[in-house]
């Protein structure tokens, strides 16, 4: 029974990052410190996020290319990031979600999308334009040329191989979503207000610098957003350790809520310490970084 | 976005020996790194694990992490609200980790080429196993990876079963379009082995066979997962007896509603009416259509239907189970193909839901074989029977009984010891194609369905 019960919850739960990948990294084997790699990571997860809205794809084809694009990075057979373009690896992970999902894109619409996002005098996002979007619309910023185009196209394509390659082509992603609705109807939770927060919380969760979706499977992210959100909007769940009949025991719901509860703060914090400048996107933005902290120090 | 990429094709081959110079050194820092960081690691471990047993990383068992320490705490003090530990269910642990080189295999023999790739029979160099290779074709396509080969990937991962043949790993070679799939080495397909019987399987061989290659179907059909592409020649056998599902190229996952999807899947043979009448939103029906060519095929040894083009084919359709009518498939009329076909008067339809077919094509099938074949070839997919309804069917419960798989007979291997032959037997639809308009009005025409049709079976007297 354990087998066949085992095959069959494949699709509802993932691959997890070994203790040795969530220890080493490419990066930090490249010398890129755990903060920056952090703050990169970060800032590339909401790229995604964001080229996605702009896409019109659903959540779910957006959430699968952002766990994708963070399991690439991790373990010393990751890529590093002296070597891959944060912006790249993102297109092209998302690219190449969208194209297994109902709803595929053209790489046309892709790069379109990321170079507006990239521009730095046009683009809505705080690391990479930190002044704001510009009053008007200035399209002349973030126009793509045909040549421009092809050599983008190239880079895409040529990514979304080395993701693939990377990841032994293990693009299965099963998300906590549809499991969190289904919990909460057996709860018998009926305020919409709780299904929205936990929404909220298993999106930001994403972003999280402790790769929550890396570590954990998709029913104990399912719990712990629902026992978080329930607190939040004053919902009274069943007296008793309703959890573990969703097979996640108390030490996993404790450390998920942590985490969960501390991502508000985190982005704080990282808006904070990048105030006024860009976090890098490409390779040359990084090494520019390195650079400029490796100066720093020498200053003091 | 500045266009200026590390992986722009640089014409300059000083820049780009430079370039390469630069990699080299950077890999080789990179590996020192690695081998460092390594290093420190182990003393770690070694650290940790002299002074608390539990704690010891074994690195070839899969990863436990958080959950482990938590068993074992529980173990040393059980949670006190509950007499027993709580029954929590572990998921299968899986990893990702790069893929490996195909330098790790050595090539024996070609086997075929399909549709989608070709496939050799190798070693692998370090246990020696003998494996499948599978090339996937890398059609420089100007959207990337192909995402038929992604699908049949990604559809083997999830699709574990004993009758799905077992997709190992995924390697590369030098060049990164260079991808191969590892499966399991099975002896023989089923397309070969009909081939070169003198007689058909006998009916308890049948059973076995079909019985396995519905339990694979129903396990993909419960994972969402379609396989729009079932024919003999996908079907393969081992000399233990067992029969598994391969060749994932068309597969696809498939959603309820069903989405809109292509009408050009399934090989001519197998392609049931409703594709072939260029139905926009289908589902699980059409694998089902294609086992019952399948179980037709296994009767007589001979394709079933074996059409010349999709007019010929629907023709050959019509021509073995009678044209639909009004009370067996309604929805029929509002196919987009179906505008220009005019049916013959009604008068010859024969009746019943489904109608039986005729005995006279499969004289040694007991009514209950006959039975489960007409609802497998019914002509409206919302009466044909789903795997589950197949797999309950009483003609696998009639004598003579399935044959259990040990008992089954063995063959001398085409793909174990040479090249095979190319088949005359048609592919699956190329990607890309634009679906045809056909025109139906001469389905009912002068042909008649005598050349492919009345093989005499001759006097045979087999009992399984």
């Amino acid at each position: 029974m354990a087998s066949s019960a085992a095959s069959g919850l494949k699709y509802l739960s993932n691959a997890l990052a070994t203790p040795e990948q969530l220890s080493n990294s490419s990066s930090s084997i490249d010398g890129v410190s755990p903060d920056l790699e952090a703050s990169i990571r970060f800032a590339g997860a909401q790229l995604t996020q964001t080229a996605g809205i702009l896409l019109r794809l659903s959540q779910d084809i957006i959430a699968q290319a952002i766990v994708t694009f963070t399991r690439f990075w991790i373990g010393s057979e990751g890529g590093s990031l002296r070597i891959y373009s944060v912006k790249d690896v993102s297109a092209a992970a998302l690219y190449m979600t969208a194209k297994l999902s109902f709803q595929p894109t053209s790489p046309r619409s892709v790069l379109n999308v990321y170079t507006f996002l990239l521009s730095k005098e046009a683009s809505p996002l705080w690391f990479v334009n930190p002044q704001g979007s510009p009053d008007k619309p200035m399209p002349e910023a973030y126009h793509l040329t045909e040549g421009g185009y092809q050599a983008q196209r190239q880079v895409l394509l040529r990514i979304e191989s080395i993701i693939l390659r990377t990841l032994g082509f293990n693009t299965h992603v099963a998300l906590p979503h549809t499991i969190a609705l289904t919990y909460l109807q057996t709860l018998g939770v009926p305020s919409s207000a709780v299904a929205r927060r936990v929404f909220e919380h298993l999106n930001s969760a994403l972003l999280s610098p402790q790769l929550l979706y890396l570590t954990h499977q998709p029913n104990a992210l399912a719990v712990a957003s629902i026992y978080l959100a329930s607190r939040e909007e004053g919902v009274k769940l069943v007296d008793v350790e309703w959890w573990e009949v969703f097979d996640v025991d108390r030490e996993d719901l404790g450390f998920l809520v942590v985490g969960m509860r501390s991502m508000e703060g985190f982005a704080q914090a990282e808006v904070e310490k990048w105030k006024g400048r860009g976090v890098p996107m490409t390779v040359d933005e990084l090494e520019g970084e390195i650079e400029r902290r490796r100066m720093m120090e020498e200053g003091e | 976005m500045s266009s200026k990429s590390r992986w722009a094709t640089d014409d300059d081959p000083e820049t780009e020996a430079i370039l390469a110079q630069r990699k080299r050194e950077k890999e080789e820092q990179r590996r020192a790194k690695a081998e460092k960081q390594r290093q420190l690691d182990e003393q770690q471990a070694q650290a940790s694990a002299s002074d608390s047993q539990p704690q010891d990383p074994d690195t070839t068992a899969p990863p436990k992490k958080r959950r482990r320490l938590s068993n074992d705490h529980n173990e040393d003090q059980p949670i006190p609200t509950a007499n027993n530990e709580p029954n929590i269910l572990s998921f299968p642990a899986q990893e990702w980790g790069p893929c490996r080189n195909i330098a790790n295999f050595e090539r024996l023999n070609h086997i075929e080429e399909g549709s989608y790739g070709y496939v050799s029979r190798a070693k692998d160099i370090n246990t020696g196993e003998v494996v499948a290779l599978k090339k996937l074709k890398m059609d420089n396509s100007p959207d990337g990876f192909p995402v038929t080969g992604l699908r049949e990937i990604q559809t083997l991962l999830e699709a574990r079963h004993q009758n799905i043949v077992y997709l190992r790993e995924v390697v590369m070679g030098t060049k990164m379009d260079e991808v191969y799939l590892v499966m399991d080495f099975l002896e023989h397909d089923l397309k070969t082995l009909l081939d070169d019987m003198s007689e058909p399987f006998l009916p308890s061989e049948i059973k076995t066979i079909l019985l396995q290659v519905l339990s694979g179907l129903d396990f993909l059909h419960d994972q969402w997962i379609m396989h729009r592409d079932l024919k003999t020649s996908n079907l393969l056998l081992n000399n233990r007896g067992e029969v598994k599902i391969a060749d994932f190229g068309m597969a696809r996952y498939y959603g309820d509603p069903p989405p809109k999807l292509t009408q050009l899947v399934v090989t001519l043979w197998y392609r049931s009416p409703e594709l072939l009448l260029g139905a926009e939103k289908y589902s699980t029906e059409i694998d089902m259509w294609s086992i019952g060519c399948i179980f037709g095929e296994l009767l007589t040894k001979e394709p079933l239907l074996q059409g010349k083009n999709e007019v010929d084919q629907v023709s050959k359709i019509f021509a073995l189970t009678g044209p639909p009518t009004q009370q067996t498939w309604p929805e029929f009329r509002s196919l987009p193909n179906a505008k220009s076909l005019r049916l013959p008067p009604t008068s010859s339809a024969p009746t019943g839901t489904p109608p039986l077919l005729s005995r006279a094509k499969f004289p040694f099938l007991t009514n209950a074989g006959l039975h489960l074949l007409s609802s497998l070839l019914a002509l409206n997919p919302s009466t044909r029977l789903s795997t589950k309804e197949c797999l309950a069917h009483r003609y696998f419960r009639e004598d003579p009984r399935p044959k259990p798989k040990e008992m089954f007979p063995t063959f001398p291997s085409k793909a174990g010891m040479e090249k095979r032959r190319r088949r005359e037997t048609p592919e699956a639809p190329k990607r890309g194609q634009e679906a045809p308009k056909l025109d139906f009005a001469s389905v009912f025409g002068g042909q008649s369905s005598g050349d492919t049709g009345e093989q005499g079976a001759g006097f045979t007297l087999r009992l399984g």
